[in-house]
């Protein structure tokens, strides 16, 4: 019963640097999620954990991330996830205003 | 507009714990301490399969107003309620420790400074108090808030800002009673047992926890300003209470130990008489005990406005 | 002798000098009429000829003003009552040195606060919290303050009558003592857990499963106690192991921070320390931003 640990690793193809050592957003309510996304030096990769009390999502959590990450081609990055719940539509909107945060 | 200006307009009631902590303070002045990135997550919660949160939903951290550090302590209650576990107690001790370590050497390096840069102590609390899942801890921790906040009397300001969802309650009940300053909106509550279980010991009948209205006249910041248990109420947004905030820090200390409601004999003298007058006026409601206190018309205060209210309410002063 | 549950004034008798209690002698102490928070039991008695102040749980009596305060609840009055003891304890040895200020000994039987409507109207949590502080008051003055638990010692009411003393000890479980938030079944069932799953947890971790044997392990009471006939010996020598530390200024290892180290000690809360550390360490090196604004 203890929390799934979900892991992802992505090759952006034109990976870009996080212009920030560290951001963090959201709340982990119900039905909601916090991410940090932080630089760590992955030779280029990016890595996603993702800690769930959720089972049985593995490949829409890995569908979602792939979309971001394609979208915002950070590389050298690690990508937090503290997740209670949250539906895609919400984990993508949570990801997304993470980045907001630092680039506004 | 910064974003710390659009936060100065945001309701407080609906801001997360960080933004409340954030906007508290002067404009920048924000240093969170054991932040999301430290990982402080409760040790205890994933054994029993519930999700972590990072801060374990509580906001610690210092700001500035002016010139005096400001300690501050944000529960977040969207977090399993903003309940207190060992990781979120300790926050909470270690802040209030860190104002008593902050005071201690001002007064030992700079004492004719002590009025100008003395520290306050910010605790938004939201909270239902302790988490059961870690009950225990949490139970131990509420007791080692409590002793930190004797060991900051007649020293420090410990201000409760209540303005949140959730308000306070249960063991973090005590702790906001215990406090020297309590600042709320009237969309906030303080109390020690929730609606629901009133109306389980008490029977619907006696209390429905379902009347919001009911629910917001027994604890809620109205009430608790005409009781004298809130010393100020402010309009609910975060520039509202940061600048009460402002207005407490710059108070000399004995008019602070002037508004507390508890914490001496001679306060607990007068909370005696007040609940001599409980048992006397027997209130089956709390518009019972507005009208006792001089106000003729319960109702016109609950229906009024903010100005209006703080223009007509007749009120209990701690000192009083 | 099957529990000591519901015996508060039995329990004074076993542990104090005999025939030395006085009910509601401290000095300069009075109550506002005859039946004031019946269920609050504060008086004078000796222990081992030294004068010491007596606060407890009398589970028999009714508030007859405030019916929801019963069967050892804390209400209004119970809770202003026990402060005053207190504040009068405080007064009465102001001008003592701490080797010389009167003990308070606490006799823990309380399965909570007031729960009803006029509580929360007037404010319960005032009078929980004006306890709570009047006990870390005198702690603080040099009284040295003992919980002893021998029946009920429940959340909010153990945090009032209990959880601000220097020590706190505890009959064993074998005497139905009680010390918990909620029992297991009702977190079970609020959190949504499984009951069979949190039971076999709990022997690996201690933090959320009643009992004083679970409160001993996260440091949260020093001793327990095998028997009431236990309780005497086991509370003087308490005492002297209080006047003792406050002899030599080891107050850290007394009240509720000392039994947050004796909770790291024993393994129960390792987690606390760390925390806090952390915290002193991010801000020293942000310090002097926030020391010369």
């Amino acid at each position: 019963m203890a929390l799934t640990q979900l892991k992802y690793e992505f090759s952006p193809a034109t990976p870009r640097a996080l212009p920030v050592p560290a951001v963090h957003f959201g709340v982990v309510g119900s039905g909601d999620m916090e991410v940090i996304i932080e630089n760590k030096d992955l030779g280029g990769k990016a890595v996603a954990t993702v800690v769930t009390p959720v089972t049985g999502f593995d490949h829409v959590w890995e569908m979602v991330l792939r979309r971001f990450m394609d979208e915002c081609q950070l590389g050298n990055v690690a990508i937090s996830i503290n997740d209670n719940n949250a539906t895609p539509v919400v984990v993508s909107l949570r990801l997304r205003q993470a980045l907001l945060e630092i680039e506004g | 507009m910064s974003k710390w200006q659009t936060l100065q307009t945001r309701s407080f009631l609906e801001s997360t714990a960080r933004q409340r902590a954030q906007g508290l303070v002067d404009e920048g002045s924000f240093t969170e301490l054991v932040g999301p990135t430290e990982r402080f997550i409760s040790p205890h919660l994933p054994e029993l399969g519930e999700a972590v949160e990072f801060d374990d939903g509580v906001v610690t951290g210092i700001g500035l107003l002016g010139k005096h550090p400001a300690i501050v302590i944000s529960q977040e209650g969207r977090f399993i309620g903003g309940a207190v576990g060992e990781v979120g107690g300790a926050k909470m001790v270690g802040a209030l420790k860190l104002a008593q370590s902050i005071y201690e050497k001002l007064q030992a390096e700079n004492p004719a400074e002590v009025q100008a840069r003395r520290p306050i102590v910010l605790i938004s609390f939201e909270t239902g108090g302790v988490r059961l899942h870690e009950a225990n801890a949490g139970l131990l921790a509420h007791a080692e808030v409590m002793d930190q906040i004797q060991n900051l009397r007649h020293k420090v300001p410990v201000v409760s800002v209540v303005g949140s969802k959730i308000g306070c309650f249960g063991g973090m009940g005590f702790v906001a009673a215990a406090t020297d300053v309590i600042v709320m909106s009237e969309f906030s509550r303080i109390g020690l047992t929730g609606p629901e279980v009133i109306e389980q010991e008490m029977g619907r009948a006696e209390f429905d926890a379902s009347d919001r209205a009911l629910v917001f006249r027994t604890t809620g910041g109205k009430h608790k300003y005409i009781m004298g248990d809130c010393n100020y109420l402010v309009p609910d947004s975060i520039a509202a209470f940061r600048q009460q905030a402002i207005a407490i820090a710059a108070l000399p200390m004995d008019a602070i130990e002037n508004l507390r409601r508890i914490g001496s004999r001679s306060a607990i003298e007068r909370q005696m008489q007040l609940v001599a007058m409980a048992a006397e006026v027997s209130p089956t409601d709390a518009k019972d005990m507005w009208k006792a206190i001089g106000n003729e018309n319960p109702q016109q205060l609950i229906d009024a406005n903010y100005t209006d209210f703080m223009a007509q309410a007749k009120r209990l002063t701690p000192a009083a | 002798m099957e529990t000591m549950m519901g015996q508060g004034r039995l329990a004074i008798d076993m542990i104090v000098d005999q025939d030395s209690f006085a009910e509601n002698q401290i000095p300069n102490f009075s109550v506002p009429c005859e039946d004031y928070a019946p269920g609050a039991v504060v008086g004078t008695a000796r222990i081992n000829g030294r004068e010491c102040t007596v606060i407890a749980n009398d589970a028999m009596e009714c508030n007859p003003r405030f019916p929801v305060v019963y069967a050892g609840i804390i209400g209004m009055e119970e809770g202003y009552k026990m402060a005053m003891a207190v504040y009068r304890s405080i007064e009465a040895d102001a001008d003592l040195p701490v080797a010389k200020k009167r003990p308070l000994l606490l006799i823990v039987d309380t399965p909570g606060n007031g729960p009803g409507k006029v509580e929360e109207i007037i404010g319960m949590n005032k009078s929980t919290g004006a306890y709570q502080l009047a006990l870390a008051e005198a702690r603080k003055a040099g009284h040295p303050v003992l919980a002893v638990v021998i029946g009920r010692a429940i959340s909010g009411a153990f945090l009032c009558h209990g959880l601000q003393a220097d020590q706190i000890i505890s009959l064993s479980s074998k005497y139905n003592t009680m010390i918990h938030v909620m029992p297991l079944t009702s977190i079970a069932r609020i959190t949504k857990q499984d009951l069979e799953r949190l039971t076999a947890l709990s022997t690996s971790n201690p933090v959320f499963a009643a009992g004083p044997e679970f409160f001993f392990r996260l440091g949260g009471v020093e001793e327990i106690m095998e028997s009431p006939q236990a309780m005497r010996e086991c509370v003087t020598r308490h005492l002297d192991d209080i006047y003792t530390l406050k002899a030599v200024n080891r107050t850290d290892k007394l009240g509720p921070w000392g039994r947050g180290e004796l909770g790291e000690q024993r393994g129960g809360r390792i987690t606390r320390k760390k925390v806090m550390a952390r915290m002193n360490e991010q801000f020293d090196a942000v310090a002097d931003r926030y020391l010369n604004a």
